[in-house]
């Protein structure tokens, strides 16, 4: 058997067979598999570091058995198993006491070994199904939120289910045009209508996946009812890395895109850019408000890919690094939160500022990073996805002013979602469910994973060009990058920080740092304890605006739900068929023999 | 090198001693307007001297260094932003791709510095001058951005110094249309009246800045007066030729007296409007403000 020593193959086969182990374990020893975790997960990582640092190559099994890596599926087999890695570590602080802790060590495995599996498939068949198994593994990982978290763990399921069926029957087309479901061979243009259904298929299990408009909506159900980490774990990190690999795959290689497609693209990015954004304004609590970011972002990879020049994907694609590394830092953060005060809700938190300084610090990184501020990562990425959209708007229509008009607003309203959940949770006065004197700051399995994000977020910033682009994206896109006069991160965030020290020492200067700490002036009235802004009413005013005031009623109603609205349609569709179903073993048996009469009549000739 | 033009010029040294002189146009201005006499030259420079020796108080309960870092957040952005801005006025053609963005995320940097250490002042009342700050920079934001991309759509880059080489803006409609607009959201980018419900004086006390005292105090003071020269310059950059320097005297002394127009412009706004409310605010730059935008990029895509 020396096929089973080939490197492709330990990634997938040994999470797997240890999550087994992990589900086998017995209670007394469930500590143990959280251990298990970190440690598998750690050599995971250590055995995808050859395969992407190798050039290109594939591995055939067997005919129509074949595995490949290149460089755009190392740099995402690496980033996958680094976050699998850093979840672990911070789940055994998390998952101290829960009762589940062995199902959900083996589920973390089996998705980390799913995943490695759906981004080393070189054959689409292979690709469906890990793709598939991962489904089941995010069906099983929500559903260990509790009985509250099983519609929303049965919406994801049916979601992403549906979206699967597509990609298969995509693949069944793939197979008609081509003859052949091998990846690397493929390169379909678009020219007939199969073709056409085929990439859309393709591109709805993309979206679906990574959480785009208008299948996005599996995100925040998810966000608010599952446990934290594997919030940060599947729809922050990991299933972002899988969605956009699928589209960058499908619009890089599998086919060759033409305009039309392309608009699509960013019509879609675009759209899911604003309303997500605007949808993340007005949460109360603090996971779904993070969860609506999550689809936000995605908006701005689509947007990347979809400019279709070389600068633009590989704006998209360091963007959807980026992305699993803030918002896996900011679940966390609120995952450390949440551990301390027992609840997400923005309403009852407040002041953690001085008693969680190092999570407040990440998360007031992460935050400026998600906004996309100078000099941190998320700049970095979306600037280059500006460039992209201009650059692609010179040879085609007028079109790009508005892709790139949304892609900067969203950033604005990112920004004031994000100063909102500063505000609510950690500067302003804590209201009256926090008891400041009690709360500590996180243990050190926590809090290490949330630094280290955070330093990445400002290392991916202001060694842009240096570390994360010359080495892992731009190697990944097809064709050569052109960088002309990138803007000098390194120098700014030197005088940025140059500039704050002097600060500090005019401050000095000026009255020998004499501070004297005094009770807030509120027009010189005292307030009563219980009177508080709290903040998360904060874009009230923008809420109340017409026709916006319209459509967020709308929304509340999940009128945009393409689930609610999808099963509303199938309820009305099956209501007649109900009426069969009396549960009276007589009616079923005639429906049988009525049925085995219609085949005899049709059989006999 | 690079430090002490940051330090001194183009950077933070030089903005804020001509942001000094500019906040005395402003108040002497403003003091003719009212039929007063106006303060002496150097009573700007007085004033920051005054805070800077003055005793800092900090609110308790709160992250005191997170408190006296935000104000400085802000005017190291502003003199970021000044330096890159001066650097791209006097060598055009060495400037880097993309400045025209880092621009306009910098000079949003001060106002996000004012929401934060209101935020972190603890207090009810800059609580709510931080909310109107915020609500206010998304406001203005969009339209903001549509007409910056005019002369962005008309010379097809997003350089700074091509825009500054290439015909400035204001010589077709779309272009004065723009400026008109960029004006208004100079206006409360600066947060001066009819704009200036985060400070509020006569509701909020101060609001956003209410907290604040000495040298933290001083810094937000100095952060606005250079923003008050900064702004102006960068709009000019962008739409109107900017300040020449290569081209003999007197087109210097137009750009220069182009810039005195437009802050002569700010200063009669802020002295013969009233305060507008926040969500009237929202709705003026979301609504009639955004559609003129609109039509200004609609006309730059048609050449016009």
């Amino acid at each position: 058997m020396e096929i089973f020593q080939h490197p492709f193959l330990y990634p997938i086969l040994l999470p797997l067979a240890s999550g087994l182990l992990c589900l086998l374990l017995p209670k007394i020893l469930s500590r143990v598999s959280g251990w298990i975790a970190v440690i598998i997960s750690a050599f995971t990582v250590y055995l995808v570091w050859p395969l992407f640092m190798s050039e290109p190559q594939t591995l055939d099994l067997i005919a129509n058995f074949s595995f490949k890596v290149d460089k755009l599926s190392g740099f995402i087999l690496l980033a996958t198993t680094i976050f699998g890695f850093l979840i672990s570590l911070y789940s055994l602080g998390f998952m101290k006491k829960k009762i589940y802790q062995n199902k959900y060590f083996a589920y973390l495995l089996w998705t980390i070994a799913a995943a490695c599996g759906a981004l080393l498939a070189n054959e689409l068949i292979i690709l469906l199904s890990f793709w598939g198994f991962l489904g089941f593994t995010l069906y099983l990982m929500i559903a260990l939120g509790g009985a509250q978290a099983s519609s929303a763990a049965k919406k994801t399921f049916i979601i992403i289910g549906a979206t699967d069926s597509l990609l298969i029957l995509g693949i069944g087309l793939v197979w008609i045009i081509t003859g052949s479901t091998r990846m690397d061979g493929l390169a379909i243009p678009l020219n007939h209508p199969h073709t056409y259904i085929a990439f859309l298929t393709f591109a709805i299990a993309a979206f679906a996946k990574a959480g785009a408009m208008p299948f996005h909506t599996w995100v925040p159900d998810c966000g608010e009812k599952a446990p934290t980490p594997v919030t940060a774990f599947l729809p922050a990190s990991l299933d972002k890395l899988l969605g956009i690999y699928l589209l960058a795959r499908t619009a890089n290689d599998l086919f060759v895109m033409n305009w039309a497609m392309n608009t699509l693209l960013m019509v879609v990015g675009a759209t899911t850019v604003l309303l997500a954004v605007m949808m993340a304004l007005v949460q109360h609590d603090l996971k779904r408000l993070l969860s609506y970011h999550a689809v936000s972002q995605v908006g701005y990879m689509v947007l990347g890919i979809g400019t279709g020049i070389p600068i633009g994907i590989a704006g998209g694609l360091f963007h959807m690094l980026n992305h699993a590394v803030y918002k896996s830092c900011l679940f966390l953060c609120t995952g450390a939160v949440e551990t301390k005060t027992k609840t997400t809700d923005m309403d009852k938190l407040g002041g953690l500022a001085k008693v969680m300084p190092i999570t407040f610090i990440c998360c007031l990184i992460a935050s400026l990073s998600i906004a996309g501020i100078p000099p941190f990562n998320g700049f970095a990425s979306k600037w280059m996805v500006y460039q992209g959209i201009i650059d692609a708007g010179k040879s085609s229509g007028g079109l790009w002013i508005i892709w790139l008009a949304v892609a900067m607003l969203g950033s604005a309203l990112t920004l004031a979602s994000f100063v909102k959940v500063l505000h609510a949770t950690f500067l302003r006065k804590p209201s009256a469910e926090v008891k400041q004197n009690t709360i500590r700051e996180v243990g050190l399995s926590m809090t290490i994973p949330m630094i280290i994000l955070a330093v990445t977020c400002v290392l991916f910033g202001v060694l842009a060009y240096r570390l994360p682009l010359n080495h892992i994206i731009l190697p990944a896109v097809k064709d050569t990058v052109a960088f002309t006069g990138i803007w000098w991160a390194g120098p700014a965030t030197f005088l940025l920080l140059v500039g704050i020290i002097v600060g500090f020492v005019l401050y000095f200067l000026g009255n020998k740092g004499k501070v004297r700490m005094v009770s807030t002036y509120i027009g010189g009235e005292s307030l009563p304890a219980d009177e508080e802004v709290t903040g998360i009413d904060f874009y009230k005013t923008i809420q109340d605006i017409n026709p916006l005031n319209a459509l967020y009623k709308m929304a509340e109603k999940n009128f945009f739900d393409i689930y609610d609205v999808g099963t509303k349609f199938i309820f009305l569709f099956v209501e007649g068929l109900r009426h069969v179903h009396t549960g009276r073993l007589p009616w079923y048996l005639s429906w049988v023999v009525g049925g085995l009469l219609i085949l005899l009549i049709f059989l006999r000739s | 090198m690079l430090l002490i033009q940051f330090l001194i010029f183009p950077g933070f040294l030089f903005a804020a001693t001509i942001g000094l002189v500019t906040s005395w146009i402003d108040r002497k201005v403003t003091a003719r307007v009212q039929m007063r006499v106006g303060p002496p030259f150097l009573q700007p420079f007085y004033d920051i001297i005054k805070l800077m020796i003055k005793e800092t108080l900090v609110p308790a309960g709160t992250s005191k260094w997170f408190f006296l870092s935000a104000p400085l957040l802000g005017i190291t952005a502003v003199s970021l932003a000044s330096l890159i801005l001066w650097r791209v006025l006097l060598t055009p053609s060495q400037t880097f791709m993309g400045d025209l963005i880092v621009l306009i995320y910098l000079f949003t940097m001060p106002a996000i510095a004012t929401v934060l250490g209101s935020f972190a002042s603890q207090n009810p009342l800059a609580s709510l001058g931080g909310s109107r700050e915020m609500k206010l920079i998304l406001a203005y934001e969009l339209p903001f951005i549509l007409v910056l991309l005019v002369p962005v759509i008309k010379l097809q880059s997003i350089r700074l110094g091509d825009i500054l080489l290439g015909t400035a803006a204001v010589h077709s409609i779309s272009g004065v249309l723009a400026l008109l607009v960029a004006i208004l959201c100079m206006q409360a980018k600066l947060t001066l009246v009819p704009f200036d419900m985060p400070e509020a004086e006569t509701e909020l006390t101060g609001g956003a800045y209410i907290e604040y005292s000495g040298p933290p105090l001083a810094m937000f003071k100095l952060t606005r007066a250079m923003m008050l020269f900064t702004l102006p310059i960068f709009l000019m950059t962008v739409f109107w030729g900017g300040i020449p320097f290569a081209q003999g005297w007197l087109p210097l002394f137009l750009g220069i007296l182009k810039y005195i127009a437009l802050v002569v412009i700010m200063v009669l706004v802020r002295n013969t409007a009233p305060r507008v409310r926040i969500d009237q605010a929202v709705k003026f730059f979301w609504g009639p403000l955004t559609i003129i935008a609109v039509l200004a990029a609609i006309l730059a895509y048609l050449g016009w």
